[in-house]
């Protein structure tokens, strides 16, 4: 045990300050969230712009009473309105943008006439694409919105006209629908799309999500931390002390799961930031805590469940990561190698969030369950939903006996005799390809 | 036990890598407190040898005790008694000198007295000073080297197993680390090294032994060599052997 401790020290120290394993940690922790405020606050600020002082040039071909109502009414709206004077449109684009607005709104003659007599009228907009940035949508959003607010004035002004005694909304808009969902034999009151955000976010987005980031960093730390004791050449004496190599395995393990866990808690925390920017910005703002106490939560053995097939996927893929680590001379080639052992791993977990595992080829299918990464991704989805999968909880036993035949593998691999022959065939590799190198220098040279 | 005090006993040690016999019918015994020294050219199959006795590798086929226990079979028990180091042996680029001897320390010795006190005469023996509060990736070459020496001794080994403990470093580094294996043996340890430099063996071993294409060819005390072949030193007694 106290042996274990310190090795796992080492591992732990060792890792946390090599400036290597930051490369993919500080990445995402610090980028996600940057990405997401710049979004929000670019998007929020030029759409603020565009509601309140937006300037919206308007040519008046009707110059009625009811024209003149309408540009009051978008002016009480928040829209600063100019009218030009002109006879064409070309005129009147070009006023429009002299004075600094890249929104035109022409209104037809005969606009109070149409309307007075029920008729629709017409009302052209323009709106100025100089550059394609988010300032011409913000105009363009601020001008529909006053547009749109205008119009249901309008049209209850003549329903009203019509027959005082009636609502409005009952004509424009006769059914009035209420959507509640059935979850699990519970009725919630919210419609479904509110619960579907709230799934998608919590169990089968961010979960699985945080599973994939998990694996993923678990995997390169323990690459990692077996290529530098290749590449620093301390592997050597690491094996002559008075410990096991399953010893040495578990450090191993231990250390990068450590790491990995704390890494996952800061990446979670970017990407709540990232994805709460991300959804006030697309106008999903419901407030978190209110539907949450809406859904049943999953019952306590799914957790359980969960945990223990995490466990094992966890393990699964750091003895994979120590396996890697240990055949490969330097840590640069370790994460190579790293590339092409994960993405296969990966892919299954990817489809799984997005798609339906009964609608996948055979041949992905059979990738999906050979893996035991795939159980937690699985379990995550369908916790809230149904009860849990059986091919989920069967695939414990397996992931469990998968796991333990390739901890077995690599520790094999750790057995002093093995390693250094493959080490000392990696570094005759390095200095044949050194030779040649020289050779080559020689030939063009002379 | 075999032997009277025999601390290492060799008998037709072989081994060979695919077609190629590194390690050729070697046969050799240590006695407790000698430093005995291992010397040839590249690729002699010294290293073979030594990582043999640690435990590393396994013989081919041959016999090997250290400290009474069979290097195959009981390697689990040999390990707490012996320390090695590696002929390229790197060190933990982001750990300081300190908390490296403190992190094997604390593999050997259970008890955490034991542990700094191992970890205070490893300091003292490295004589790196302040500096082993430093990370070891600022180490030069030679401080590598001396760090590594002096956690391989502070255990108190009762073999230490040093493959080319001075190669490649200046005069100075190179005798302060002479310097503390005769020290080490004064008090009461056994040396088995490994050197291409013929003249700091002659100085430091009590015996010596010439390896030769995976062969021991000659086997003896510095001065017996130099007495029995009639030269002035241990290079020009290589030589002559290699030559016969
Ligand atoms: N792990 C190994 N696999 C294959 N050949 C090896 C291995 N280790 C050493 N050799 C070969 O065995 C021979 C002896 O090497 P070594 O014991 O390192 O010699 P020395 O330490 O005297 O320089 C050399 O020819 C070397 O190339
Ligand atoms: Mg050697």
């Amino acid at each position: 045990m106290r042996k274990l401790v310190s090795l796992v020290e080492k591992e732990v120290k060792d890792l946390l300050r090599d400036p290597r394993i930051y490369i993919g940690l500080v990445v995402p922790v610090i980028l996600m969230p940057l990405l997401g405020f710049l979004m929000s606050t670019s998007m929020s600020s030029s759409i603020e712009a565009g509601a309140k002082g937006v300037k919206i040039a308007v040519l008046d071909y009707d110059k009625t009473v009811l024209s003149n109502t309408f540009l009051n009414l978008s002016m009480s709206l928040g829209a600063d309105i100019r009218k030009v004077d002109a006879t064409d449109l070309e005129t009147a684009v070009d006023e429009a943008r002299n004075l600094g607005s890249n929104a035109l709104i022409v209104i037809g003659k005969g606009f109070e006439n149409d309307l007075v007599n029920f008729r629709r009228a017409s009302v052209e907009v323009y709106i100025v694409m100089e550059t394609m940035s988010l300032g011409s949508i913000g105009a363009y959003s601020a001008v529909e919105g006053v547009l749109s607010v205008s119009s249901k004035i309008f049209s209850n002004m003549l329903i009203s006209k019509l027959n005082p005694n009636i609502s409005p909304d009952a004509v424009r808009d006769p059914f009035n629908i209420s959507t509640r969902s059935i979850l699990k034999d519970k009725i919630i009151e919210a419609p479904p799309q509110v619960l579907f955000n709230q799934l998608l976010m919590g169990y089968s987005i961010m979960i699985p999500l945080l599973l994939l980031m998990l694996s993923i960093t678990v995997v390169q730390f323990a690459a990692t931390a077996t290529a530098v004791e290749n590449e620093e050449k301390t592997l050597e004496t690491l094996l002559t002390f008075p410990v096991t190599r399953y010893d040495i395995l578990l450090a191993k393990l231990l250390g990068s799961s450590i790491l990995a866990v704390i890494g996952s808690i800061l990446f979670t925390g970017g990407f709540i930031l990232y994805f709460n920017n991300m959804l006030a910005m697309s106008g999903f703002n419901f407030p978190a805590g209110d539907f949450s106490q809406l859904l049943p939560s999953p019952p306590p053995e799914s957790f359980i469940l969960l945990a223990a097939s995490l466990i094992l996927a966890i393990l699964f893929v750091t003895s994979l990561g120590v396996a890697i680590g240990a055949l490969s001379s330097d840590v640069r080639m370790a994460n190579s190698l790293l590339g092409v052992v994960i993405v296969p791993i990966m892919i299954p977990s990817f489809l799984m969030m997005y798609g339906d595992l009964g609608t996948l080829p055979l041949a992905l299918q059979l990738l999906v369950y050979a893996l035991p990464t795939s159980y937690p991704i699985m379990m995550a989805k369908d916790m809230m939903m149904t009860p849990i999968p059986f091919e989920a909880i069967l695939g414990i036993p397996y992931s469990a006996a998968l796991t333990v035949l390739v901890l077995y593998a690599t520790s094999m691999l750790l057995a002093p005799e093995k390693l250094l022959t493959v080490q000392y065939g990696l570094r005759l590799r390095g200095t044949r390809r050194q030779r040649v190198r020289e050779l080559e220098n020689q030939t063009t040279v002379g | 036990m075999t032997g009277a005090r025999s601390i290492v006993v060799v008998r037709n040690l072989v081994k060979r890598f695919g077609d190629l016999t590194a390690v050729d019918n070697v046969s050799l015994k240590i006695e407790e407190g000698e430093v005995f020294g291992l010397i040839g050219p590249n690729g002699a199959g010294k290293t073979t040898i030594l990582r043999i006795m640690a435990t590393l590798l396994l013989p081919t086929s041959g016999y090997v005790n250290i400290l009474g226990y069979d290097a195959v079979k009981e390697a689990g028990k040999i390990r707490p008694f012996i320390s090695y180091l590696a002929e390229d042996a790197g060190t933990y680029r982001n750990l300081s000198g300190r908390e490296y001897l403190l992190i094997v320390a604390r593999i050997y010795f259970d008890s955490n007295t034991e542990a700094s006190r191992a970890v205070e005469e490893a300091i003292r023996i490295s004589g790196l000073g302040e500096r082993v509060d430093d990370k070891m990736k600022t180490y030069s070459k030679g401080m590598k080297r001396r760090i590594q020496v002096a956690r391989a001794l502070m255990t108190r080994p009762r073999l230490a197993i040093l493959d080319e403990p001075t190669a490649g470093l200046d005069v100075f580094h190179a005798k302060h680390i002479r310097e503390v294996v005769s020290r080490h043996v004064k008090e009461g340890g056994t040396v088995v090294l490994s050197s291409h430099n013929m003249l700091e063996v002659e100085y430091l071993c009590t015996r010596v032994a010439f390896v030769h294409r995976g062969h021991v060819l000659f086997e003896g005390a510095p001065r017996a060599i130099k007495n029995e072949l009639g030269v002035s030193n241990l290079e020009e007694a290589f030589i002559k052997v290699t030559s016969r």
